[in-house]
């Protein structure tokens, strides 16, 4: 057998092993109301509590990693991350549009539910945006779109503190706990299979892509040179991409750095080739999120569990810097 | 297999980059590219390989239109190696090589054999990014050539700028045997010397319009370098019998 072989195969085993043990982990862990933790298989009501949460998180950490993956191929940036596109602010706006309106019609607070319509909306209005002036030439241009991405995401930055400051202070403190990230315990089990048919076609059709991208880390040319039609590819990717970090936002809220971390951590395991990296980026996408969530169920900072959004970005951010002093974020 | 440029042009926004370029490359031989900077060198490979679209004009590979044909297509019958390239991702050389590939069924025998040619052996598992601009320059030409089987066509922008003189004498030695192989070589050129030596005809630019094309003894002449170059040139005689062209310094008593 091959040693890149044998590095692929002990490299997503591990991989996979370490995402189902802290599955089982975030099942498992008790916190009592005195603050004592155990671990013991929840009574029925709670674990179906219990299992939606890791559904969500499965779910949003692989979907994150997988927009990950095809952004840096897309953008020929291993710095890229999907909210790069302004996704996240865009959904934002969206959820902060819909809780002044209902305010200002209604007089009442937005529900739950009635964020994920405003979310969904909101990234991929933001997504059409990038999209139709990220282009040169008629073709999607990786700098034209980061470029516009930024951009787009801080017009979308100003929305949501423009309606932030037109809703009364109750109401903001309802959006700031969405935009913080947490998996939701309550999601309907026809949303998550919607999202994990989504999430599970998207990680085959990148998969498949997976020649396509290595070819594509060539430069325009040389890449068309070897037989890439690379028009068709970085559109497919992009929305991909966006299809994915849309979806997590509608599902978690923005969960950051998932998608920036996960890719690099699967690249160092199992090399550069996008045909394995696009499963094993998604199984360390699971481990940062579910072992986030799994954390965040572990501490108790006094003021309730803490979202797991903050756990990512505690630990995605220093993995950030790491990544650009060791170089590593180069190549 | 016939490659013609048929009255070509193409402008980037205002600025014309070529203009009217009508001729025909010469199948199983190797052609230079030569002219002064922006002159549009690199410019007609890329509208040759169908990267951009020209304004006027086409290339035609076999009667079709470059731009028309798919990559998958096209990439049985030419290959081309820019003047930078970059690999975004931690490839080793094998692996970037191995591209070459990309839209042919994958061959483990051509991909050692282009790395042996191109004295890659050595370095074959290190990373691409850690090789210096030389050697990437080697393991791209290495890339393109397990791209070829057999008779087809190989467009190098400056392969050579940045290898050491050993290399760049391995390298021309390798493509002269390409060549001999039955495989067609546009290649840009800044070394007049090389060009006349090694190429079999050359095409001279100016300013985005053709000057002249066809034997390179007829084409590279002093007194066309002169008009082109701006600079006067003359070839010299070295004590082993060879020659070289080289432009008139003032200090020699040149113009």
């Amino acid at each position: 057998m091959s040693g890149r072989r044998t590095r692929l195969i002990t490299g997503m085993a591990a991989l996979g092993i370490g995402a189902a043990a802290l599955a089982i982990l975030s099942i498992l862990i008790d916190r009592a109301p005195g603050g004592v933790v155990s671990l013991a298989w929840p009574a029925a009501s709670y674990a179906r509590f219990r299992l939606t949460a890791l559904a969500v998180g499965v779910i949003v950490g692989s979907a994150l990693a997988v927009s990950g993956v095809l952004l840096q191929a897309l953008l020929r940036n291993p710095l890229a991350s999907p909210f790069i596109l302004g996704v996240s602010n865009g959904a934002g706006l969206g959820v902060m549009v819909a809780m002044y309106l209902s305010f200002a019609w209604r007089g009442t607070e937005l529900g739950q539910l009635g964020q994920t319509g405003p979310a969904v909306v909101g990234a991929l209005g933001t997504l059409s945006v990038v999209y139709a002036l990220g282009q040169r030439r008629g073709w999607l241009d990786p700098v034209s779109l980061v470029l516009i991405g930024v951009v787009v995401s801080t017009i979308c930055g100003a929305g949501i503190m423009f309606f932030q400051h037109l809703v009364p202070t109750g109401l903001r403190g309802q959006f700031t706990t969405w935009i913080m990230g947490h998996l939701p315990q309550g999601t309907s089990g026809s949303m998550l299979l919607i999202c994990g048919t989504i999430t599970l076609a998207a990680l085959v059709l990148s998969m498949c892509l997976g020649r396509a991208m290595d070819a594509a880390t060539l430069g325009d040319d040389e890449a068309r040179s070897i037989g890439l039609s690379i028009g068709p590819l970085r559109l497919g990717m992009f929305f991909l991409a966006g299809l994915l970090a849309a979806m997590t936002v509608t599902l978690a809220g923005p969960i950051g750095f998932v998608g920036l971390i996960a890719p690099h951590a699967a690249r160092l395991v199992l090399g550069p080739r996008h045909t394995a990296l696009v499963p094993g980026a998604a199984l360390c996408g699971v481990i940062l999120v579910v072992g986030s969530h799994a954390g965040s169920r572990l501490i108790d900072v006094g003021a309730g569990q803490m979202p797991v959004g903050i756990f990512t970005a505690l630990i995605g951010g220093p993995a950030f810097i790491w990544l650009l002093l060791s170089g590593r974020g180069q190549s | 297999m016939t490659l013609v440029i048929d009255d070509l042009s193409f402008a980037y926004g205002d600025v014309t980059a070529l203009e009217n370029i009508a001729v025909e490359a010469v199948p199983g031989r190797l052609t230079a590219i030569v002219g002064p900077n922006a002159s549009g060198k690199s410019t007609l490979l890329r509208c040759i390989i169908g990267s951009l679209r020209p304004g006027r004009g086409r290339a035609l590979l076999d009667g079709v239109p470059t731009r028309h044909l798919r990559p998958r297509i096209m990439a049985r019958r030419m290959a081309y190696v820019a003047q930078r390239s970059a690999v975004s991702a931690a490839f080793t050389v094998t692996e970037v090589v191995e591209l070459g590939r990309y839209a042919l069924p994958p061959s483990r025998r051509l991909v050692e054999q282009a790395i042996a040619r191109l004295d890659l052996a050595d370095v074959a598992h290190r990373s691409y990014a850690a090789l210096s601009v030389g050697q990437q320059q080697r393991v791209m030409l290495a890339r393109a050539v397990a791209q070829l089987e057999g008779a087809g066509y190989l467009l190098l922008d400056e392969p050579t700028s940045a290898m050491d003189l050993r290399h760049q004498r391995d390298t021309m030695t390798l493509i002269r045997e390409l060549v001999g192989e039955g495989v067609t070589v546009l290649m840009v050129m800044h070394d007049l010397t090389a060009a006349a030596v090694e190429a079999d005809v050359a095409w001279l630019l100016q300013s985005g319009r053709l000057v002249a094309a066809g034997l390179t003894s007829e084409v590279l002449t002093e007194s066309r370098l002169r008009e082109v170059f701006n600079v006067p040139f003359e070839w010299l005689e070295s004590a082993s019998g060879g020659r070289r062209l080289a432009p008139i310094t003032s200090s020699r008593g040149g113009g």
